[in-house]
């Protein structure tokens, strides 16, 4: 079967949105290759002369210039965040106090678009807190990204999105159903996933481990039957 | 002589499931209803939940593809599609041709018998009482009668592998797929000449549960569900995965965003999946189906990724944090059933108690991926 003779439809195809992924693709790619360099010489380099300024910089990627996190910055001057590129996204860490400044510029600045909450959910990083991840699309532009906030465990609250993105109102009470993460003003915070009384225990953080699988135990079967046949003898 | 008296009317509250034909599994509404009018809906969910989520987290990375099966079991190769994506750009694995080729004519024929199974059950939901369903299955079954030959299941196939495939597929492979695609055309047809054109299921479906395009943006509907609404987004087209910038489709777009046209986007976008298949049958070459340096154990780096694919309900997702080793620290599945069923309420107030039905149907929910 003839197998490279179809590159028929990428003309076609190229509306706004299909015509920007693939000029994203290789900026994205670029960082990532320059990380791995980098941490890479990191170690090899740890008694070289230039230590001190290889400490200095992030180990993390930077995010591509002109990308979304400069569009981020643009938008927002006065709250600060820190933006790394990830494996596959441009990661961005802000505060928790800054999510309700961050959120409705993000959906609503012509810039940025980003109208389209992909997910919310919760990560447990045990002693380094619990983490509420956004994962932000725009449909217009095509352009995404990953906000993230840390939370302590011991006051693990934030403010809601549900008045941004309906959306998130789903997803914010199976993250409080699973994390204990209080989401303040959300309009219905109560359990979705697990049964309306479970509000004291949270499933999916760490501390809680899977119980172990019991194993059958062969001698306490009795000794006739289907289980004692085999050890009779 | 009448006596004027004022009549009080009273809401009251009317329980649907979690055991009921039309909730598509076990899914309960508690209905407020003003006469025949819904005014509240106040969905129950988790009565499926299994906690995959956490279960894949004790579980190494191999081992985890079992549960993207059961999550939406009536998208199981394009679950395995999405985890296996995000674990091969996790492990930066590079797939060969061949298995991309099989991948997505396994996936787009998945696509199929979904919106078949969807196109039977609507007709029900409307009260068709078996006649679409009997269409739909029994060219629904001529495609499972496929997936049982190749991966040896009927329905948790577990076939993908981080990587590639379990196996190769029978030497028949392309002769059986080209001997059903004729029937499951005529099947579509069928359907289509039975509900298309009918005045009861125009007069049950247009106009009904209509959500603007704002608003599905706004609910982070995806999938037919937003196509409906007429915004044309296809991760196929827009985020093209996989090799599907190598195949001639169209991308079916609605534009009330009702019920009736949530049903002709799915039953365009089946027949553009009949085009997807026939071309990847032609270009399918030979070759290996794994990556020739596979490592034993699968190890991720420290990092994180997220992999998503278009699949019949919409974006299902895998969010993967790794913190090393050989299990995910954390999966996040992005569920489409659980993110467009949680716009029910706004699609459903306002209407009749019937339309309720339609509307949950329209959605076309699996309740194994609602709850996870």
């Amino acid at each position: 079967m003839p197998d490279e003779e179809s590159q028929p439809d990428e003309a076609s195809a190229e509306d706004q949105k299909s015509a920007e992924t693939p000029a994203a693709k290789p900026s994205e790619k670029a960082p990532t290759n320059a990380s791995a360099e980098s941490s890479a010489d990191a170690p090899a380099n740890a008694s070289a002369a230039e230590q001190p300024e290889e400490e200095e910089a992030d180990p993390r990627p930077r995010p591509p210039a002109g990308g979304i996190a400069d569009l981020l910055a643009e938008a927002l001057p006065d709250v600060k965040f820190e933006a790394y590129q990830g494996m596959t996204d441009v990661i961005v860490e802000v505060e928790r106090d800054d999510v309700m400044k961050i959120m409705p510029v993000a959906k609503d600045d012509p810039r940025l678009d980003l109208k389209f909450l992909r997910c919310l959910f919760g990560v447990d990083h045990e002693d380094e807190g619990l983490e509420v991840v956004y994962q932000l699309l725009s449909l217009e532009k095509g352009h995404d990204v990953v906000i993230k906030t840390r939370l302590p465990k011991d006051d693990a609250h934030v403010a809601s999105v549900t008045s941004v993105w309906k959306a998130a109102n789903w997803h914010e009470r199976e993250t409080r159903d699973m994390f204990g993460i209080m989401f303040d003003d959300h309009p219905h915070l109560v359990p979705l996933l697990l049964p309306e009384d479970m509000t004291d225990h949270f499933p999916l953080r760490k501390d809680n481990p899977l119980a172990e699988i019991e194993e059958w135990q062969g001698d306490e079967l009795p000794e006739e039957g289907f289980g004692g046949a085999a050890k009779r003898r | 002589m009448v006596q004027e008296q004022q009549l009080e009317t009273v809401d009251i509250n009317v329980n649907m499931g979690p055991q009921h034909p039309s909730t598509h599994g076990v899914f309960r509404m508690v209905l407020t209803i003003d006469g025949e009018r819904v005014v509240d809906v106040e969905p129950h969910i988790g009565y499926m939940h299994r906690g995959a989520e956490k279960l894949s987290e004790n579980m190494d990375y191999r081992a985890c593809i079992g549960f993207q099966d059961r999550t939406d079991y009536l998208a199981q190769f394009l679950n395995e599609q999405a985890y296996c994506m995000a674990v091969e750009k996790l492990l930066e694995l590079e797939v060969p041709e061949r298995t991309e080729y099989i991948r997505v004519i396994l996936c787009e024929l998945n696509r199929i018998t979904s919106h078949f199974m969807f196109l039977g059950a609507f007709g029900i939901d409307l009260g068709y009482f078996g006649t679409s369903f009997t269409y739909g299955f029994r060219e629904r079954e001529r495609i499972q009668d496929i997936f049982e030959e190749v991966t040896g299941e009927r329905m948790m196939y577990g076939y993908f592998r981080p990587g590639g495939l379990a196996w190769d597929v029978p030497d028949n492979f392309v002769q059986m797929i080209r001997a059903v695609l004729p029937h499951t055309q005529q099947g579509l047809n069928d359907l289509d000449v039975l509900m298309t054109q009918n005045e009861i299921v125009a007069a049950r479906t247009k106009g009904i549960g209509a959500m603007s395009a704002e608003d599905s943006v706004n609910w982070g509907l995806s999938g037919p569900m937003l196509r409906a609404a007429g915004i044309d987004w296809d991760l196929r087209k827009d985020k093209p995965y996989s090799i599907y910038d190598r195949f001639d489709y169209d991308i079916p777009v609605g534009s009330h965003g009702d019920v009736f046209d949530r049903y002709l986007v799915r039953l365009e976008e089946a027949r553009q999946s009949i085009r997807i298949v026939e071309q990847a049958l032609d270009q399918l070459p030979d070759g290996p189906i794994m990556p020739e340096k596979m490592p034993r154990r699968l190890r991720g780096p420290e990092a994180e990724v997220y992999a998503a694919v278009e699949g019949p309900r919409g974006e299902y997702g895998i969010y993967i944090v790794s913190k090393g080793g050989d299990k995910p620290y954390r999966l996040k599945i992005r569920p489409p059933s659980f993110c467009n069923l949680s716009a029910l309420r706004d699609m459903t107030v306002g209407n009749y108690v019937a339309d309720a039905v339609a509307i949950l149907g329209s959605i076309d929910i699996v309740l194994c991926d609602v709850d996870r």
